[in-house]
C-alpha cells in the first residue's frame, strides 16, 4: 500500500480556502500532490451529487473547504 | 450525510469538511497533509466506482 | 531564482529583524506588486561591483543595476497624506531591558510570531530557546500616556485592543494552559464589538488582566526566564515570573514625517499628528492638503479606512469641475459570434520562468493536451502575463479560429481579469476562458515530486479543458445607475453626508423624521476643541437650504422602497415617490434614559446631555454648587448592552473641565470603570487630574450607589485606592448614559440590511467596509454604525459619500456574467431560492404570463456565490460559468478516460 497515491478531489471555495491554497504556493510550502483542485464561488455551491459523482469517477475521496 | 454513505458503503472518512480562510496558508498545507494521510489509510476506494466499460 | 542564488544575507525588516532575507527579495509574500527587488544598501553588485549571481541567472534580463529614483512632477488640485506611524522603539527604557533581554520583545515582534508567514512559521516560541513558553506578560502603555521619558502623552488607541487579540491568539496557538496576563491602566475598548471582545478574553478564554504599572524586570540567574515586580490593587508589592515579556508599544509619528510636514506647511498637534479640527477632520492647515490614517491620530484599521474614503471625499470635492478630464478611454472590439461553433479550444502553457518549468515537466505537458478532444492548438510559453506574450496570444485566437481558451499558469485571482482582456482584445467573449492553475497549486508546492506534479499538472488542464468546452459566451447587463441620493436622516452625518453629494454635483434627498435638521448635535455644547456646536449645526443647515441639489422633507418617513442598486424608488410619507440610486443610512441614535441611580427622583440628577444644556442656559446655579459627581458607564458596558458608548468618557472629562474653571474650588469626582480618553482626548484627562478632578473607579460587580436622604443627593461608592466606603455629598450629578441606535426593523427591511443584537447596523465588513452595506448601493454612517464623537461622524459621513460617488460616477454599471439563471419551465415555485439567497436575489415573477409565481434571479443582485442552485430541487437553476455539468464534466476528466 505504500505506493499508493490517492486522487483526492477538493471543492475549495473561491474566496477563502482557493485563496489560501495560492498562498501556500507564494510561500513555497510543500504538500502532498493528491489533490484535484476544482474552484467553486462559494461552498454553498457543493451538492451531494458531485460528490457521488467524484467517486463513481474513480476519485478516493472529497475534500470541501470553506 | 455521514449516514447516508455509511448506508451505501462508502467509508466516511471518503468526504472531509474544513474551514480555512484565505489568510490561513499554513493551516491549508496541514489540513492537505491530514487529508492526504487519512486517505492512504482509508486505501483506494472500491464501491460506488463506475465500471470500465 | 535570483533570491536563491543572492549571496548576501540581510536582516529582514518585515519580520522585525526576527529572521533574515536575501539583498533580492519580495518584501512579503502578499506584497503588490509581488516582484522582487534588490536592496541596493546591502547587494554586492551594487556596494563593491562584485557577485552579480542574480543577473547571470534571470532567465528573463529584468536585473538592472543601475536603476536610480527618478523624480516626476505631477500637477495636482489636491493631496492626501496617509504617511502612517512608527512603533515607539522602547529600547530607551532601561527598565524594561528591551534591548538586553532577549525574551523581552515588542508587540509587532509579537505579531510575526504569532503570524503564518512569520519567522516561526506561526509556532509561538520565545527568541532566547525556541521553546514554547508558559507564561506570558504583556506591559501596556509602553510609549503612550506618559512624558517622563518618552513625551509621547497621547493615548495610541489601539494597544489594548491588540494586546488581548495577541492573548487570545496565543491562547489559540499553543492552548488555554498557557497563561497570559495584561498589564495595564485603563482598559480601552471602544471601538465596534470590542468590548465583547475583551469581556469574552477575559471571563472565557482566561487571559488575565492586571491593573498595574510594572517598575521592574529581572533576569533570573541560570535561566531565560524574568522576573516581574509590581504593585497590585491593594497596593501590595507582588514578584511573578514570566518566560517572556511583551511591550506594547506605542504609535508615534517619525522624525522625517514631521520634517515632510514642515515643508509642506502644515501644522502639527504638540504629538506631531496633522492638526484638523472637529468639523473637518480630514482637512490639514493648508488648503488643499488632507490626511488620513494614523497621521491624523492614533487609531484602529476600521478608523483609518474610514479616514481615507473621507480624505478622498475631500480631496475629491474641490476636484468636482476637473472629474473625468485626463482620462484615456480603451477601444472596443467587436465581439465575434461563436454560437453553435463546436469548440476549437487552445491552450497556452505556461513556464513562468522555472517558476513552473522548473518542476512540472511543461513540454510533455504542452504535448499530452494537444492529444485532448476538441483541443485545436497547444503552446506553451515563457511567461504568458508578458505584455507581448498577451499580444502573441490575441493573434493566435484570430490566427488559429480559436473559440474557447485555457491558461495553465498561475491562479485566477490573479491573472483572470488579465487574460479575459486578451480574449477582448482577440474578439472573443471574455467568458470562454479558464485557468488552470499549475503553480500556485502545483509547481511552487511540490518541488520535491516532479512526476507527480506533472501528473496533476495534465489532470487539471485536462479537467479545465473539459469544462472549457462545456462554456457559452455569458452576456453582461449595463444598466444606467440614476443619478440621484437618498439620505436618510437629518443629523449631523446626514447633512455632512448630503451636503458633500451635492456639492460633488449630485441632486440629494435627505428624509428626517423630526421637524428639523441637526438631530443629537442639537443637544450638545461644544467639541472637545472647544467649537461652538450649535453655531455649526446652523451653519451647516442654512448650506443645505441654500443648496439648491438638496431637498430636505422633514416630518418624514419612508414607507415603501422598491428596486435595488442603481435604480431605488422610495415612497416617502404623503405618497411622495423619490427616485434614486443610491441610500445613505444616518439614522443615527438617542441617549439612554437610565432606571438606575435614582434618575427622575431629584432635578439634581441628570444626565450629560441635560449638563450640556445647562452650560449652554448659563444656569447661574452651577456656579453655586460646591460638589458635583458623574457617574460613567450608564447603561454601557452592561450584560443587556454589551458594548462601550465611546464617548462618554471624554464628555464628562472636558465638562469636569468646564465645572473646575467654572469655580476651581468645586469638588469634582467622576467615578468610573476605566478612563477611555482615547487619542489624544488623553491630554484632557491629564489636564482634569492637574485641575484636581478625582477619579474614583468601580468594577460592574460593585456599582456605586445612589441615594436621596433629607434634600440631599448621596452617592456611596467604594474608593479603590484605600478599600473604604466613601460618602459623597454632591449638588449635581450626572449620569454618563448609553448611545442607544434608532433601531428601526422596517428600514432595515426595506433595504435588506443587517443588524447586530444591540441595534447597530452591520456594515460590508468590520475592518475593511465600514461605510457601506453588503446590500450593493446602500452606505452607512454615523452613530447608527456605532457610538462616535461628532468629528468620527463627520469623517463617516464624507466616507460615505466617497463610497456612494464611485457608484455614482460610473453612471452605469456592468453585471457579472457568472451567476445564476433560471428556467422558469422548470420551476415549482417552491420558494427555496427566494429563502436562501443571502442577497435577496430571487423572487417571484409579478409580470402576467406563463412564468407567473415562478422565481426568478435579478442578475444585478446576484453575487454568484451558487447557493441557490445547489439548492433548488427542481434543477431549474442554472450556474454560468459554474454550471453542474461542467462541474460534472471536471470530475469525470479527475482520471483519465480510460
Amino acid at each position: 500500500m505504500a505506493d499508493f497515491e490517492p486522487k483526492i478531489v477538493s471543492f475549495l471555495c473561491n474566496w477563502c480556502s482557493y485563496g489560501a491554497a495560492d498562498l501556500a504556493g507564494v510561500g513555497r510550502a510543500q504538500y502532498p500532490a493528491n489533490v484535484r483542485v476544482v474552484r467553486i464561488p462559494c461552498t454553498g455551491r457543493m451538492s451531494p451529487k458531485f460528490f457521488l459523482a467524484a467517486l463513481r469517477e474513480g476519485a478516493d475521496a472529497v475534500w470541501v473547504s470553506g | 450525510m455521514k449516514e447516508l454513505m455509511e448506508h451505501m458503503g462508502i467509508e466516511p472518512g471518503r468526504l472531509q469538511f474544513s474551514w480555512i480562510s484565505s489568510a490561513e496558508s499554513t493551516k491549508f498545507v496541514d489540513v492537505v497533509k491530514d487529508v492526504t494521510e487519512k486517505v492512504k489509510a482509508l486505501g483506494p476506494n472500491k464501491n460506488f466506482v463506475k465500471e470500465a466499460s | 531564482m535570483c533570491t536563491e542564488k543572492c549571496p548576501k544575507k540581510v536582516v529582514d525588516t518585515y519580520n522585525e529583524g526576527l529572521r533574515k532575507r536575501k539583498a533580492i527579495y519580495v518584501e512579503y509574500e502578499q506584497a503588490v506588486p509581488l516582484k522582487y527587488a534588490i536592496d541596493p544598501t546591502q547587494c554586492i553588485k551594487m556596494i563593491k561591483d562584485k557577485c552579480g549571481n542574480c543577473e547571470k541567472v534571470c532567465p528573463t534580463g529584468a536585473i538592472v543595476y543601475d536603476q536610480k529614483e527618478k523624480t516626476t512632477k505631477l500637477n495636482v488640485g489636491s493631496v492626501v497624506l496617509s504617511p502612517g506611524f512608527k512603533p515607539f522603539d522602547p529600547s530607551i527604557f532601561d527598565t524594561y531591558q528591551y534591548s538586553k533581554f532577549k525574551n523581552v520583545i515588542t508587540s509587532t515582534e509579537m505579531e510575526r510570531i504569532l503570524s503564518a508567514s512569520g519567522p516561526t512559521g506561526g509556532h509561538l516560541v520565545r527568541p532566547s530557546d525556541n521553546e514554547e513558553p508558559k507564561k506570558i506578560a504583556w506591559f501596556q502603555c509602553i510609549g503612550s500616556r506618559e512624558i517622563n521619558r518618552c513625551d509621547n502623552s497621547h493615548c495610541s488607541s489601539v494597544c489594548c485592543m491588540y494586546a488581548t487579540k495577541e492573548a487570545v491568539m496565543a491562547k489559540e496557538h499553543n492552548g488555554p494552559e498557557l497563561d497570559t496576563a495584561i498589564f495595564y491602566m485603563d482598559m480601552r475598548t471602544p471601538g465596534k464589538d470590542f468590548e465583547a471582545y475583551y469581556e469574552d478574553a477575559k471571563e472565557n478564554k482566561g487571559v488575565r488582566y492586571v491593573k498595574s504599572r510594572v517598575h521592574t524586570i529581572d533576569p533570573i540567574t541560570g535561566t531565560d526566564d524574568l522576573e516581574v515586580r509590581y504593585a497590585n490593587e491593594n497596593g501590595e508589592i507582588v514578584k511573578e515570573q514570566f518566560d517572556m515579556i511583551v511591550l506594547s508599544v506605542g504609535l508615534e509619528i517619525p522624525p522625517e514625517t514631521v520634517e515632510f510636514a514642515g515643508k509642506l506647511g502644515v501644522e502639527l498637534t504638540d504629538n506631531n499628528f496633522a492638526k484638523t479640527s472637529v468639523f473637518n477632520p480630514v482637512k490639514t492647515s493648508r488648503d488643499g492638503i488632507f490626511v488620513c490614517g494614523s497621521f491624523q491620530g492614533p487609531k484602529d484599521i476600521p478608523e483609518s479606512v474610514i479616514d481615507a474614503s473621507a480624505a478622498a471625499t475631500a480631496a475629491g470635492e474641490i476636484l468636482t469641475e476637473s472629474r473625468n478630464t485626463n482620462v484615456k478611454i480603451a477601444e472596443v472590439i467587436t465581439e465575434i459570434n461563436v454560437d453553435n461553433e463546436r469548440p476549437r479550444i487552445g491552450v497556452f502553457v505556461c513556464s513562468c520562468g522555472t517558476n513552473i518549468a522548473g518542476v512540472v515537466d511543461v513540454k510533455a505537458v504542452a504535448e499530452y493536451c494537444e492529444t485532448l478532444p476538441y483541443v485545436e492548438f497547444v503552446t506553451n510559453n515563457m511567461f504568458s502575463c508578458s505584455q507581448d506574450t498577451q499580444e502573441k496570444i490575441a493573434e493566435t485566437i484570430r490566427e488559429k479560429n480559436l473559440n474557447r481558451v485555457v491558461v495553465a499558469a498561475c491562479t485566477p485571482k490573479t491573472h483572470e481579469g488579465l487574460f479575459k482582456e486578451t480574449l477582448l482584445a482577440a474578439g472573443l467573449n471574455k467568458y470562454l476562458f479558464e485557468m488552470a492553475n499549475i503553480r500556485n497549486h502545483n509547481s511552487w508546492v511540490h518541488k520535491e515530486t516532479p512526476e507527480l506534479a506533472t501528473e496533476k499538472a495534465k489532470d487539471t488542464i485536462r479537467m479545465s479543458i473539459a469544462k472549457v468546452a462545456l462554456f457559452q459566451p455569458l452576456k453582461e447587463a449595463e444598466l444606467q445607475v440614476n443619478q440621484t441620493a437618498l439620505v436618510l436622516g437629518g443629523g449631523l452625518s446626514g447633512m455632512t453626508t448630503a451636503k458633500s453629494l451635492a456639492t460633488q454635483g449630485y441632486e440629494t434627498h435627505i428624509i428626517e423624521k423630526s421637524d428639523k435638521l441637526g438631530g443629537q448635535a442639537h443637544n450638545l455644547l461644544k467639541t472637545v476643541q472647544g467649537e461652538d456646536v450649535r453655531e455649526k449645526v446652523a451653519e451647516l443647515s442654512s448650506a443645505i437650504d441654500s443648496d439648491d441639489k438638496i431637498t430636505v422633507h422633514l416630518n418624514s418617513e419612508i414607507t415603501d422602497v422598491e428596486g435595488f442598486v442603481g435604480n431605488f424608488e422610495t415612497t416617502i410619507s404623503g405618497d411622495n415617490k423619490i427616485e434614486h440610486g443610491i441610500a445613505v443610512m444616518a439614522t443615527g441614535a438617542s441617549p439612554y434614559k437610565p432606571e438606575e441611580y435614582c434618575y427622575g427622583q431629584d432635578d439634581r440628577i441628570i444626565t450629560a446631555l441635560d449638563l450640556d444644556r445647562k452650560f449652554m442656559d448659563n444656569d447661574a446655579a452651577l456656579k453655586d454648587m460646591t460638589s458635583a459627581a458623574f457617574i460613567q458607564c450608564v447603561g454601557s458596558r452592561e450584560k443587556d448592552r454589551p458594548y462601550c458608548s465611546r464617548v462618554c468618557c471624554t464628555h464628562s472629562v472636558d465638562n469636569a473641565i468646564e465645572l473646575k474653571k467654572l469655580k476651581p474650588e468645586m469638588n469634582v469626582y467622576i467615578i468610573y470603570r476605566d478612563i477611555r480618553t482615547y487619542g489624544e482626548r488623553e491630554l484632557l484627562y491629564k489636564e482634569a487630574r492637574e485641575l484636581g478632578v478625582i477619579f474614583i473607579r468601580y468594577d460592574r460587580d460593585n456599582k456605586p450607589s445612589v441615594e436621596v436622604k433629607d434634600g440631599e443627593v448621596i452617592v456611596n461608592v467604594t474608593d479603590h485606592v484605600l478599600g473604604r466606603p466613601l460618602e459623597i455629598r454632591v449638588d449635581l450629578l450626572t449620569l454618563a448614559t448609553a448611545i442607544i441606535p434608532n433601531r428601526d426593523e422596517k428600514i432595515a427591511q426595506f433595504f435588506k440590511l443587517p443588524v447586530n443584537d444591540s441595534g447597530f447596523y452591520v456594515e460590508r465588513h468590520a475592518k475593511l467596509g465600514p461605510s457601506e452595506f453588503a446590500t450593493d448601493g446602500v452606505f452607512l454612517c454615523g452613530l447608527a454604525h456605532y457610538p462616535k464623537p461628532i468629528d468620527e461622524s463627520i469623517t463617516h459621513a464624507q466616507a460615505a459619500t466617497s463610497r456612494a460617488v464611485t457608484l455614482l460616477a460610473r453612471e452605469s454599471i456592468h453585471t457579472n456574467g457568472e451567476i445564476a439563471v433560471t428556467s422558469p419551465q422548470n420551476c415549482s415555485s417552491c420558494g427555496i431560492c427566494v429563502s436562501v439567497c443571502p442577497y435577496s436575489a430571487p423572487s417571484f415573477t409579478t409580470a402576467k404570463g406563463p412564468n407567473l409565481g415562478r422565481a426568478e434571479i435579478n442578475p444585478v443582485l446576484c453575487k454568484g456565490c451558487g447557493l441557490c442552485v445547489a439548492s433548488c430541487r427542481s434543477g431549474a437553476i442554472n450556474h454560468n460559468g459554474f454550471d453542474t455539468g461542467q462541474i460534472y464534466a471536471q470530475l469525470v476528466n479527475v482520471k483519465e478516460a480510460v
